[in-house]
């Protein structure tokens, strides 16, 4: 996984809970906490970090990273305004992920390894996104877009029809805008 | 915060906050120009990958159509964008158009459909449109919305189509813009600079592939046309017409036609003029043709492979050309192109300042006949045209089957002459030649006979134009004369006479032409040791008008031999009378049309006596041909006329036929019993040995 996903982990962390907190999560996860953002690190790691947050929060795993999402949004925005500002609604936005979004992040960052989506428009009017990683990071792709949501002042109300993590082949989401 | 900070020195504490803080803002600094230095590394890296597979594909592909498909996939690829489309750069006589290639590369067919079909169905003009701006300008261009550019004429379709941003960049071959790429994407895009850089070397590259192709079109060209007048020359028409030739067989209702077509006249203008006044006859005349096809309503000129309603004009070489007219729907059709080619040629050239008249000979082979072969169909119009030149010239003739039955005797024949004059398979017969005053034999007219080796005995009606054709006629003519020589001289020898026994030889136009035909007279003269006063050569009046000047030298060097000449079967040609008073010329055959007409009209009397008055103002002897009868031996004696030469007299007849008339003219013997059966002549043949008006 790209650094700069693990220092968007630690502005999230400390802007919500300070840098202390950080520290102990890199000491409960085994992590020295050296990321760069152009550096690769292993994905294990971020797991483990994930891990730990669930830990100390008494949450769920998939809900850390959901909630990690929809949190980095601002500052990815801040970090890559040009992304955001070519798009005016969270579902043009989304819609651009394999064209134009993950294709600039690829440039960014050789060897980033983005996922791909596909998309259905549902008959009434919501959005089907289908997700498919080894990662199996779809409550990531969640956050992200409530983010995105967020970014736009929008309501996105996601709701996963099917799901790797219950032994579904990829995961299917339903997007909703309200 | 833990304990053990919360027991620091706050001064220090703060201090190694804002330590902290510089570090992890150094460090995000150096991750931001690092991260930007990756990036234009990786820019540049997929920008060179990107040229080196545009050269690459340029420098393989077969084709320029290839090449301009791969290199708009390639780029809307790189670009990200998803419409690119190619504009080529054509030439419309005076003006220059771009006109869509019609390849395009689209991720979305249906999204962008109008605006496509829009963009194929117009043509632009420099300076018009996006693509028009670059032509002019040879620089790439970048519109960051379509929508929002007043210029840009394809607006309604673009928005349709949902297209925003577009590029185009201009393809270079040397410094002219040889076609133009754009590319559309469905967002408002700022322009990159980047890019943009790059764009004249891609237009670079792709302007190679259209560099090769154009010189290998200019090969397949050359190789397929007449340098000279740059039309389509024997290989390429063979080709069309082989395709009509296909296509005719699948479609038996399209009809096509081949005109064959030989400038008339056009080797007196080669062999007077020189040959770089033919070429511009070729070449102008090239043009009118080229003129009078396309000015017809239904045909048209084409360099395309046979079309519907197309024609192909070539030349086949010389003075020949060919036309090949697709989609006609009869010989009418044909007929009247033919008419339109000989009105193109109705005014006269202008070749080195003079004024040259010129007309074509065209013969006309239609598919109807059901062709198997390109060769056989341009055979047959080649026929034709030979018709339609022997049947006086311009004009048009359509070939029959006859013509091909003639043809192929002829061919036969030509076969069986060489063999012939190889093997002296001839003979000759003489015709006396009668004083009419004293009813004596002065001398003969040597005919040449061809004793075929089945027996036959052919005349020269038969044999003796293919034999002026094919050039035998010079081995033959040679023959002739040192034949007649010696026998005549044997005959001499045998009736020895106060004056000689003369003998009249015919020379045909073209042993006329040869340069060193006095040279051939006079080592005959010697060889066989004849008075050159006793020879006369025969010519016909064709022969004087091709060439007045060699005409009167070659005469009066003859002369200087002491040869005499006469002008044969006169009153048939057009020979101006002046013109003949002006040759050295001594003695004139009356043609026997007029001495067999005299019988029966009084203006065919006339003409014999206009004739002979105007032969004694000039000092010429006057031989009456083809007296037959008794009445008309009459009539001539009273006229005063000195010669006859006819059946009344004698058939011709072979040497020992001649000594027997020597010894008892039959004339004389049985005047009044005898009945001139016929002259040679009227049994339709031409008269004797170089009567052939072949010229």
């Amino acid at each position: 996984m790209k650094g700069i996903v693990f220092n968007i982990l630690e502005q999230v962390v400390v802007s919500n809970y300070g840098e202390s907190t950080w520290d102990d999560l890199l000491d409960a996860a085994g992590s020295d906490g050296v990321y760069t953002s152009l550096g690769t690190y292993p994905d294990e790691q971020m797991m483990r970090l994930v891990q730990a947050a669930a830990d100390a929060l008494g949450m769920q795993p998939g809900a850390v990273v959901r909630w990690f999402g929809r949190q980095a949004m601002p500052h990815f925005a801040e970090r890559y305004p040009d992304f955001f500002t070519t798009h005016s609604s969270t579902r043009s936005f989304v819609l651009d992920l394999n064209t134009i979004i993950h294709p600039k992040v690829r440039k960014l960052y050789t060897g980033a390894n983005c996922p791909n989506f596909d998309f259905e428009d549902a008959p009434d009017g919501a959005l089907l996104i289908g997700y498919q990683s080894p990662r199996k990071l779809c409550a990531l792709a969640h956050g992200f877009i409530e983010g995105v949501a967020d970014h736009y002042s929008e309501v996105a109300e996601v709701e996963h029809l099917k799901c790797m993590h219950h032994g579904d082949e990829r995961c299917l989401m339903r997007m909703t805008i309200h | 915060m833990s304990a053990a900070i919360e027991s620091c020195d706050p001064v220090e504490f703060a201090r190694l906050k804002r330590r902290l803080e510089r570090e992890r803002a150094a460090r995000l600094e150096v991750e931001t120009v690092s991260e930007r230095s990756l990036r234009e590394l990786y820019m540049r890296e997929q920008e060179l990958r990107l040229l080196q597979d545009i050269a690459t594909a340029a420098n393989l592909s077969q084709s320029v159509n290839d090449v301009f498909q791969y290199a708009l996939a390639r780029i809307c690829d790189f670009m990200g964008w998803p419409v690119g489309h190619a504009y080529l750069v054509e030439e419309r006589g005076d003006s220059t158009v771009l006109k869509s290639m019609k390849l395009w590369h689209v991720q979305d067919a249906e999204k962008i459909a109008s605006f496509r079909a829009m963009t194929e169905a117009h043509d632009l003009a420099p300076g018009e449109g996006l693509p028009g701006r670059v032509y002019r300008s040879r620089t790439a261009a970048w519109l960051s919305d379509v929508g929002a550019d007043g210029a840009f004429p394809r607006q309604l379709p673009a928005r349709e189509s949902g297209i925003r941003a577009a590029c185009a960049f201009p393809i270079l071959v040397g410094e002219e813009t040889v076609a133009v790429v754009e590319f559309y994407t469905s967002r408002a895009v700022e322009p990159d600079e980047a890019l943009l850089q790059v764009m004249p070397q891609l237009g670079t590259h792709l302007g190679r592939a259209i560099e090769r192709q154009r010189a290998e079109d200019r090969l397949v060209h050359d190789a397929s046309h007449d340098p000279l007048t740059g039309l389509p020359n024997r290989a390429l028409f063979l080709d069309r017409l082989n395709q009509a030739i296909t296509h005719g067989k699948r479609n038996p209702e399209a009809q096509f036609a081949v005109l064959f077509l030989d400038l008339d006249r056009f080797k007196i203008v080669n062999d007077s003029l020189g040959h770089l006044a033919g070429d511009s006859l070729l070449v102008q005349a090239a043009a009118r043709l080229k003129g009078a096809l396309r000015s017809g309503d239904t045909i048209a000129v084409t360099n395309d492979a046979a079309a519907a309603g197309t024609g192909t004009l070539a030349r086949l070489g010389g003075d020949e050309f060919t036309i090949l007219l697709n989609s006609i729907n009869g010989p009418s059709a044909a007929v009247r192109v033919a008419n339109r080619v000989e009105d193109a040629l109705r005014l006269p050239f202008v070749v080195d300042g003079q004024e040259i008249y010129t007309t074509a000979s065209i013969g006309i082979a239609v598919s109807a006949s059901g062709y198997e072969t390109a060769d056989a169909i341009l055979r047959d119009a080649d026929l034709a045209m030979y018709r339609a030149k022997a049947l006086g010239k311009a004009r048009c003739e359509l070939f029959d089957q006859e013509m091909h039955a003639v043809a192929l005797k002829r061919l036969a024949l030509e076969t069986d002459l060489r063999r012939a004059v190889q093997n002296e398979e001839f003979v000759l017969h003489y015709q006396p030649i009668v004083s009419l005053q004293s009813n004596e034999v002065v001398g003969f007219e040597a005919l040449v006979r061809w004793q075929k080796p089945n027996g036959e005995l052919a005349y020269p009606a038969e044999f003796i134009e293919i034999t002026e054709e094919t050039g035998l006629i010079l081995f033959l003519g040679r023959w002739v004369l040192r034949e007649a020589c010696c026998a005549v001289r044997a005959l001499q020898q045998q009736f020895p006479r106060e004056e000689p026994l003369t003998v009249s030889v015919n020379v045909s136009p073209r042993q006329f032409a040869q340069p060193d035909l006095v040279a051939q007279v006079r080592s005959i003269i010697a060889e066989t040791g004849f008075d050159p006063r006793c020879l006369r050569l025969e010519i016909t009046e064709s022969v004087t008008i091709d060439d007045a000047e060699h005409v009167a030298s070659v005469l009066t060097e003859l002369k200087e031999l002491g040869v005499r000449v006469s002008i044969d079967d006169f009153g048939t040609g057009y020979s101006s009378l002046s013109y003949l008073h002006s040759l050295p010329l001594d003695v004139l055959k009356i043609d026997q049309s007029f001495v067999a007409a005299m019988d029966k009209s009084s203006e065919s009397r006339q003409i014999v006596r206009t004739i002979m008055s105007l032969a004694s103002n000039l000092g010429m002897d006057v031989v009456a041909e083809g007296a037959e009868a008794a009445g008309q031996v009459a009539q001539l004696q009273s006229m005063g006329c000195e010669f006859g030469q006819g059946y009344y007299f004698s058939r011709p007849v072979d040497l020992a036929g001649a000594s027997a008339v020597l010894i008892r003219p039959g004339w004389l013997a049985e005047a009044e019993g005898r009945t001139g059966t016929c002259h040679e002549s009227q049994r339709g043949l031409p008269a004797e040995f170089t009567a052939s008006k072949a010229g």
